[in-house]
């Protein structure tokens, strides 16, 4: 009897120190898709490759960080230009996914699309671990993208007119070249120097290429930049008609292009510029 | 009376360097192991490539593109195919500030030991009355320099990528390694892609940027062999002088690529490997690789290749009096081709921190080259084409970012021997080879790089010197016998 | 019998109305103690400088004379306005009070300048302008976000969880500057342009007073006030010209 007792303790003694030298459970971890990735094999990935901007502390100030323009996410402070989420609030894993699959168009973030899915799941998952704010607030809901509405010259044309109503000019410039009133006195939330995008360079934006992308972008805001959202001050169906006037404003082969030039040729005289003394939309 | 040591003071003296040599590595692997995580052959044609400018250009550790430089893991791989790009509309060089300049140099200076055995040697040195060719051991020590790179390589603009590469020797005895332009990414696809000059051959495992670089063990034997005697100068891991064309999925996990060359081994000015005119003929290279996301394990990968050539065997010639009574033959043009081929498999998977190569590779020979007669003439009977099978398998397992090891075992099997070894033992020609090695790289920043390298090479060759030309200018004293070659390496190997 | 309900009524009457009475009775005022002072500067402060709102022309216009910049406002007798003083230590906060506080763009100028409020209440952010402006609060405990506010659209409605003190700018109007002062207490106040402050209905006990300052900075008082007293606590600040 005494030894039952005696092996019983034991063997509940040994289970309970296992069980303390056990992992403690819920180590960082995200959800890509139907990935999982932990946060202990994305930090080895993380001093691999995206140490040197990044840093050891993830606050962006990595050995290259004094040589590049613009500079490298500060993954302490939580704030995250691409995302599907509505502004002020944290990125789905899939946001945060996207972001370094992608890397970003005209800056020193190379697309990680070489490295597999798994690795980009874990390194998403050790980003995660550089800020507090993903211990105590959850991602937002992603904001709803309505079916895109068609491509007609009546919605170019009402995309202009929010231009100028929204006065997205003011920053983009009427032409949408970087070049309006504020532009050049913008500054990112970490007060370094920012230009604002300029339309006639490229293809691609920071976030994306597509029209929903497009969509998305001015509809959550690019945090930690100049750009708001403007999800409470446009409606779905207008806030298409603005990406199809967007797109006029870009070197490229686009249905949308192609309407606005026919009618510019035809309308010369009847298009007001946009700017400070337009007559329609005010301002 | 003082007590004698019980051995020679020689090889005391020895034991003491030795001991000194790993006590130095156990102290540095030490160091290295607490030590906070640091923010990273003499054989005149075979250099190893690493690239701090990419890393300068870009602002990215040398980690980022490279396993273990010079070895590129994925990433590195899609910014190569890339030609050298990033694809951030960045890449033009009128992006980048002017005092940027895309250059690189890489040597490695080192404390080195090679000792080859079979070797004809006079028996009492000097060579005087009495002596004779007996077999003895070469061994030579002491503090050397590796041949140095000085490369050159980029954009000259979006989608036009450039390498130019002199070499050298460890005496600053230049040439080109590799120089071409290529056009890259062709009608915006990667599938498109046009290289043209002097280049490594698309192959699955580069020799050029593998971890090991002894006199012995700083080369595939594989890459370099051709069956002692015949005529034939390939060699699979030379650079070589041509077009191809090559495309890539835009993670690089399928590739493919086909070249036309010359078939002058990469020798500029028409010359062959041998010194002698080259022929007017053209050799082709396939080659193919898939790769596999085994998720937690890693990326697998498998590749076959193909290489199709010509040789010449006689030439053009010019007999003219020589002005002293005698004529002397210039050798003109190689003529006569007759054809070769290469074929193998490999592949290189990864098991977490380990990753294995394997290569298996089948070469071919016409009779004629094996014969080392003019395909005017008829072959002699029981002349065979001469044909070889060998392959390696090789292991690195990667500690972390700093700290590799790296191990390798080789054979080559003569399965035809070619006319001209008539006689020899059937295992005339096999090859046995043996390295392992550890690299420490005590820095991995982006501006520069620093290995610690030590490395251990023995190679058997079947009664020929090994192809690392240690013993060159001798003659094996025995053909029956086998040469044992073996190469003991500690550098510091650093690349700007 | 009639009669003796008669004389009942009255009675009835004067209870009733005793109990109303009783029950309607005001219960006495908290004894609250109050801590006040006025809050000056040493030294030579920096001139504040007029700004040029030309790129703006429908700002410009509503004032007759330029605007000029906020960080170091001062008053007569070397008082500064814009300080918030506040309970930093001592006092519990308690739950967020149901109003809402107001901050306006008007003039292209943030009204108040300063705008203290509590963890959890309500701020609402009104656009008084003819044009566009982005509302960009540079939160760092808080969530940073950045709202487009086009001219005549409705109030932001908003708050913030986090005690912290937040500059807020608007990207398209790089002049316009402001704080939003998210503070755990109730008991907090603004200087006006003479300097002074009052806080009111403190329970005895003992406090840690501080004022904030957006250029210089924090200072802290320790004062105990006994039930209903009313002590006096100074800030002086060190003014630098720059």
């Amino acid at each position: 009897m005494k030894t039952k007792i005696a092996i019983t303790t034991m063997t509940v003694g040994l289970a309970l120190l296992f069980a303390a030298q056990l992992p403690s459970g819920s180590a960082q971890e995200s959800h890509v898709g139907t990935l999982t990735g932990n946060a202990a094999s994305g930090k080895q990935y993380y001093k691999r490759y995206c140490i040197g901007c990044h840093g050891p502390s993830g606050d962006g100030q990595g050995e290259n960080a004094p040589w590049i323009d613009p500079k490298p996410r500060d993954f302490t402070a939580a704030t995250f230009k691409c995302r599907s989420t509505p502004t002020g609030t944290l990125p789905t894993d899939d946001d945060l996914d996207n972001a370094v699959t992608r890397g970003f168009v005209t800056t020193n973030m190379p697309s990680w699309n070489p490295l597999t899915p798994q690795q980009r799941a874990d390194l998403v998952a050790y980003i995660k671990t550089f800020s507090p704010r993903w211990k105590t607030d959850k991602p937002g809901i992603p904001i709803h993208i309505p079916a895109e509405t068609a491509v007609t010259l009546q919605s170019v044309l009402h995309g202009r007119e929010l231009f100028q109503k929204m006065e997205c000019w003011k920053c983009h410039g009427p032409a949408g070249h970087g070049d309006g009133p504020s532009a050049a006195t913008l500054t990112d939330s970490k007060d370094q120097p920012i230009r604002p995008y300029n339309f006639s360079t490229g293809s691609r934006f920071k976030c994306g290429e597509t029209n929903q992308d497009l969509y998305r972008i001015f509809m959550t805001g690019v945090d930690g930049t100049p750009m708001p959202s403007f999800a409470d001050v446009i409606q779905p169906n207008d806030a298409w008609d603005l990406v199809h006037f967007l797109r006029t404003l870009q070197e490229m082969h686009t249905p949308e292009l192609a309407l606005w030039k026919k009618y510019a040729s035809e309308h010369a005289s009847e298009i007001k510029p946009i700017g400070p003394d337009a007559a329609s939309g005010g301002n | 009376m003082p007590r004698r040591f019980p051995i020679g003071a020689i090889a005391l003296r020895w034991s003491l360097i030795a001991a000194f040599c790993v006590a130095c590595l156990l102290l540095l692997v030490t160091f290295n192991r607490h030590a906070p995580t640091a923010q990273a052959a003499p054989l005149p044609s075979l250099h190893v490539r690493a690239i701090p400018a990419f890393a300068r250009k870009y602002g990215l550790p040398c980690s980022a593109c490279h396993t273990a430089w010079p070895e590129l893991n994925n990433f590195g791989q899609v910014f190569r195919d890339n030609g050298y790009q990033l694809g951030n509309e960045r890449d033009s060089p009128i992006w980048q500030n002017p005092s940027y300049f895309p250059i690189t140099f890489r040597i490695t200076p080192n404390w080195h030991r090679e000792s080859t055995n079979n070797l004809a040697v006079d028996s009492i040195p000097g060579g005087g009355p009495g002596s004779t060719l007996v077999a003895g051991t070469v061994q030579q020590n002491g503090f050397d320099l590796s041949g140095m790179d000085l490369w050159s390589a980029g954009t000259l603009y979006k989608n036009i990528s450039f390498v130019l590469l002199p070499s050298s020797d460890q005496n600053a005895s230049w040439h080109f390694e590799s120089a071409f332009v290529r056009f890259d990414n062709i009608k915006g696809s990667s599938w498109f892609n046009v290289k043209f000059g002097k280049f490594e051959l698309d192959n699955l495992i580069s020799e050029k940027r593998f971890l090991f670089l002894s006199n012995n063990g700083g080369l595939y034997q594989g890459y370099h062999y051709d069956v002692p005697g015949t005529i034939n100068d390939f060699g699979y891991g030379d650079n070589q002088l041509g077009v191809e064309i090559a495309g890539h999925s835009k993670n690089s996990y399928t590739r493919y690529s086909v070249s036309v060359l010359s078939s002058n081994d990469g020798n500029p000015g028409f010359v062959s490997g041998f010194g002698t005119p080259a022929n007017r003929g053209y050799d082709v290279n396939l080659a193919f690789s898939q790769a596999f996301n085994a998720g937690s394990l890693g990326l697998q990968r498998i590749g076959a290749f193909a290489y199709i050539g010509e040789r010449p065997t006689y030439f053009e010639t010019s007999t003219t009096p020589d002005g002293s009574g005698g004529t002397t033959t210039l050798q003109l043009v190689g003529l006569g081709n007759k054809p070769f081929y290469r074929a193998g498999v490999a592949g290189d998977f990864f098991l977490k921190k380990l990753e294995l190569m394997p290569m298996f590779m089948y070469g071919h020979d016409n009779p004629y080259l094996g014969a080392g007669i003019s395909s005017t003439s008829a072959l002699p009977p029981g002349a065979k084409p001469p044909a070889w099978a060998g392959g390696f398998m090789e292991g690195h397992y990667y500690v972390n970012t700093q700290n590799v090891f790296f191990a390798r075992v080789e054979r080559i099997d003569v399965s035809q021997q070619p006319f001209v070894n008539a006689g020899f033992p059937t295992d005339y020609g096999n090859v046995r080879a043996y390295s392992f090695g550890y690299r420490w790289y005590p820095i991995m920043f982006s501006r520069a790089g620093l290995a610690l390298h030590s490395e251990y090479s023995i190679v058997k060759s079947n009664g020929f010197l090994p192809l690392s030309g240690d013993g060159s200018g001798l003659q094996v004293f025995s053909t029956a016998n086998p040469v044992w070659s073996s190469s003991v390496m500690l550098g510091f190997d650093f690349d700007f | 019998m009639n009669r003796k309900l008669l004389c009942l009524l009255p009675a009835a009457a004067v209870i009733f109305y005793a109990v109303k009475a009783g029950a309607g009775a005001p219960t006495p005022p908290p004894a609250g103690g109050t801590i006040s002072g006025k809050v000056t500067y040493t030294g030579t402060p920096p001139k504040m400088k007029p700004i040029d709102m030309s790129k703006e022309p429908t700002c410009a216009k509503q004032h007759s004379t330029p605007v000029m910049t906020e960080n170091v406002t001062t008053g007569p007798d070397s008082s500064l306005q814009y300080v918030v003083v506040y309970i930093s230590e001592g006092d519990s906060g308690g739950a967020a009070p149901t109003e809402t506080v107001r901050y306006d763009q008007r003039g292209c100028q943030y009204l108040p300048h300063v705008l203290p409020m509590q963890a959890g209440q309500v701020l609402q952010i009104f656009n008084d302008d003819q044009t566009s402006h982005n509302i960009h609060p540079l939160a760092k405990v808080n969530p940073e976000w950045n709202k487009s506010q086009p001219s005549g659209s409705l109030p932001i409605d908003t708050k913030y969880d986090k005690p912290e003190f937040i500059p807020v700018k608007c990207n398209i109007h790089p002049w316009m500057h402001g704080y939003f002062v998210v503070l755990n207490t109730s008991h907090y106040a603004v200087t006006g342009q003479d300097g002074s402050f009052s806080l009111k209905g403190l329970p005895a006990g003992k406090y840690t007073v501080t004022a904030w300052q957006e250029q210089y900075g924090t200072q802290t008082q320790e004062v105990t006030i006994g039930a209903s007293e009313t002590k006096t606590a100074n800030f002086t600040f060190k003014a630098l010209p720059y």
